[in-house]
């Protein structure tokens, strides 16, 4: 009796492995699925989790001095940062900067202003002493987990110039105060002068000879900074948005499997109306899906979505287009509801990492950010940083717009002419 | 002019035929599923396609229905050229396919009323016809429940129904009691007789052969693609006319199982169940005699099983195998 149930069990097991392994795309799913997300995850991450290449950043020295040279030096020495200094064999620019983080090269830049040796040379006794500005221009779009620690980087170290440099000056005020000859000093007088000169050397608050400021480039018309959800909402939006494409998928099969898909085609109607009646309202669901994203998002959290209304609808479209086709797609590359199911969630996790919905996708290893660039979810979020954090109109977004529909007319096109009627 | 046999009455058609086939081939790759076919279906005829699972039927219902192509061969349908003229087919035909096609999440007047739409129906008119349909299918009482909720009987009544909402002038069912208990077995044929009375012509594929003999008219016997036998059911029975008696008796050989019985009237092969199998057109006196041999030589009868000359044995017949083997 024994013998018969582990006979049996034999017999189920090898009958499961058997169909299993005639299976290629099941076989793929198990076991390249994860070897691929692990590969592209980890890649992606790598600059999150500190493996992987260090942040980039163009250093503009303007100064006439040597001081900002000493900062931009010391700065290099961090580990974590590259600063560059030339852009195709010539110094950087306050203009080059701006234009490399206009169009998306990189997107940090710290200038130094002509006056930083010169305000640090001053003596901290002087009276009304002049003050300048060292200048953190960034893409607004990075987020402050990035730019935080680059912004305190950069004040840490040009503080230590400072102080570096004005020492000399605060000891020369000082020896000022005295009659170096004149005999019974008290001891605590010294001290207290001491102290004061040593303080006004190392100035704070109003009175810093130096201060650093975070900026963006002047094209970008930024009122203000964006905060956390302007950074992370379109990011999550487009992975969300996406999952329709497993809905619209899932339920052409279901239909061709119930057979309520034989009856359609049966019908006096054309493959193409079926096809269109089946991502019309699925369209109309993704619309009101990313509407309802961002209802909520400006009514619990207070979010401003930039200034151009009409961008973000027509971004929100084409998105839209996209990812239903994607489901048309999908519908016509699988035979199953459940190989549609994990094909969508293999695909989908892939092009939301490598389109930098949940890391951007400056951190990540040159090859990997230009792969990104083949995903609509990478032209979708740049287009919607544009509108949101960006300060960017409908026609400055309509380039990426236009790829986004192009992606759409690909998987649609090629959606319909893989999809089997039969 | 058309031979037609309607609730057992035969009539001459003098109308040109419904669906008109000629040689129609479809091959999935080297394999060929319909192997160049010809037949007639007759305004008014319900025509039965008989044969056991992967015999053609499907295959030869979903061409005429416009659902697949096919790669040799002519076909009208309503009059219609098969391949030039699918979207006037589509209008003139319904089409029951073998699965349950509705929507569960939607009630019964609800899926009546979206297919209705598809064909193009609106309005009042669309209204007054899933009514009807309701009423025909006896699904009224039901009809705002999801169709989820129904039994198997009443989820292909509704099946049928959705079949039948535009008024079709042929209409192709393609194995529909296959599930069903045998009391909406019957009210399924009784629906379709009553069709068939208001003059649908039915195309009505099975592989029960009680089925075809209690509704068809004319029946095309189908194996391996290619149609063995058409004619009357009566025709039918003529060609095989004996019954069958299949006996089990130990036997090392052929030759030996078979001579205790040549000298009796029928005809004694070997099955391929390694029965003895005996052709007789007088099924019950033959049964005596063969007993009557089996005590006289001393050999055991281990089985005994009776065919009386039906689709059944006229299949055995044509193909030495079972409808459902």
């Amino acid at each position: 009796m024994k013998k018969m149930v582990v006979n049996q069990i034999f017999a189920l097991t090898w009958k499961d492995l058997k169909l299993f392994f005639k299976d290629p795309k099941a076989m793929a799913l198990i076991f390249l699925q994860p070897f691929l997300f692990i590969v592209i995850m980890s890649y992606a991450l790598a600059g999150v989790f500190g493996s992987g290449k260090p942040i980039r950043i163009l250093a503009v020295n303007e100064d006439t001095g040597k001081e900002a040279g000493r900062v931009i030096e010391d700065l290099s020495r961090l580990s974590g940062i590259a600063v560059e200094t030339a852009w195709e064999g010539s110094p950087i620019t306050r203009k080059k900067a701006e234009e490399l983080i206009t169009k998306g090269r990189r997107t940090l830049a710290v200038i130094f202003p002509p006056d930083f040796s010169s305000v640090l040379e001053q003596s901290p006794a002087q009276k009304d002493r002049p003050s300048t500005k060292v200048l953190l221009m960034v893409d607004p779009a990075t987020p402050a987990s990035v730019t935080g620690p680059v912004l305190g980087a950069i004040q840490g170290m040009t503080e230590r110039t400072a102080f570096t440099a004005q020492m000399p000056r605060g000891i020369d005020y000082l020896f000022d105060q005295y009659d170096m000859t004149q005999v019974g000093i008290s001891r605590d007088a010294f001290k207290r002068k001491a102290q004061d000169s040593i303080s006004r050397s190392s100035s704070s608050g109003e009175d810093k000879a130096v201060t650093v400021e975070k900026t963006t480039p002047k094209a970008m018309k930024m009122e203000r900074f964006p905060d956390s959800f302007q950074q992370n909402v379109p990011g999550y939006t487009i992975y969300g948005v996406f999952w329709i494409a497993s809905l619209l998928a899932t339920s052409v099969l279901r239909e061709k499997r119930e057979g309520t898909f034989t009856r359609l085609v049966a019908a006096p109607i054309g493959r193409s109306v079926v096809l269109a009646g089946k991502l019309i309202p699925y369209y109309l669901i993704n619309v009101l899906q990313i509407a309802i994203m961002m209802a909520a998002s400006a009514l619990l959290f207070k979010m401003v979505f930039g200034r151009s209304a009409s961008g973000l609808v027509v971004t929100s479209l084409a998105l839209a287009a996209c990812a239903t086709s994607l489901g048309i797609l999908i519908s016509a590359l699988a035979s199953t509801e459940a190989q549609a199911s994990s094909l969508t969630v293999l695909l989908l996790l892939m092009l939301s990492a490598l389109g930098g919905c949940f890391v951007p996708r400056f951190l990540m290893p040159p090859a990997l950010k230009t792969i990104g660039l083949i995903t609509p979810h990478a032209w979708a979020l740049d287009a919607y940083q544009d509108l949101i954090v960006r300060g960017y109109g409908l026609t400055d977004v309509m380039p990426k717009v236009g790829v986004l529909a192009g992606f759409a007319l690909i998987f649609f096109v090629v959606g319909v002419r893989r999809f089997r009627f039969e | 002019m058309q031979v037609v046999r309607t609730m057992g009455i035969i009539k001459i058609s003098m109308e040109p035929p419904v669906i008109d086939v000629k040689n129609l081939v479809k091959r999935y790759g080297d394999k060929t599923v319909v192997a160049g076919i010809t037949f007639s279906v007759a305004e008014g005829e319900i025509f039965g396609l008989l044969g056991p699972n992967g015999a053609g039927k499907s295959t030869t219902i979903s061409i005429l229905s416009t659902l697949l192509g096919f790669d040799e061969g002519e076909a009208k349908v309503g009059g219609l050229n098969l391949k030039r003229e699918k979207t006037g087919i589509k209008k003139i035909i319904g089409f029951v396919p073998q699965d349950l096609a509705i929507y569960p999440a939607l009630s019964a007047r609800d899926n009546l009323s979206f297919i209705g739409r598809i064909y193009g129906l609106s309005g009042a008119v669309l209204a007054g016809r899933v009514n009807e349909v309701l009423e025909l299918t006896e699904l009224t009482d039901r009809a705002d429940e999801p169709a989820g909720n129904f039994s198997g009987g009443m989820k292909r009544r509704l099946n049928i129904g959705a079949g039948l909402i535009h008024k079709p002038r042929i209409l192709f069912l393609d194995e529909p009691t296959v599930g069903v208990d045998p009391q909406s077995r019957n009210f399924i044929f009784e629906h379709i007789e009553r069709l068939n009375e208001e003059g649908m012509a039915i195309v009505y594929t099975t592989h029960y052969m009680e089925e075809a003999e209690r509704l068809c008219g004319r029946v095309a016997i189908m194996d391996g693609g290619r149609i063995l036998a058409i004619d009357t059911v009566q025709g039918l029975i003529g060609l095989a006319k004996d019954g069958i008696i299949f006996l089990g008796i130990p036997s090392e050989s052929t030759e030996t199982a078979v001579k205790p019985f040549q000298p009796m009237d029928v005809r004694s092969t070997m099955a391929p169940d390694g029965r003895l199998k005996l052709e007789t057109h007088r099924v019950d006196e033959s049964l005596l005699k063969v007993i009557a041999v089996c005590k006289e030589q001393n050999i055991a009868i281990l089985s005994l099983e009776l065919l009386k000359p039906n689709l059944e044995t006229v299949f055995l017949h044509l193909t030495g195998r079972r409808l459902r083997d």
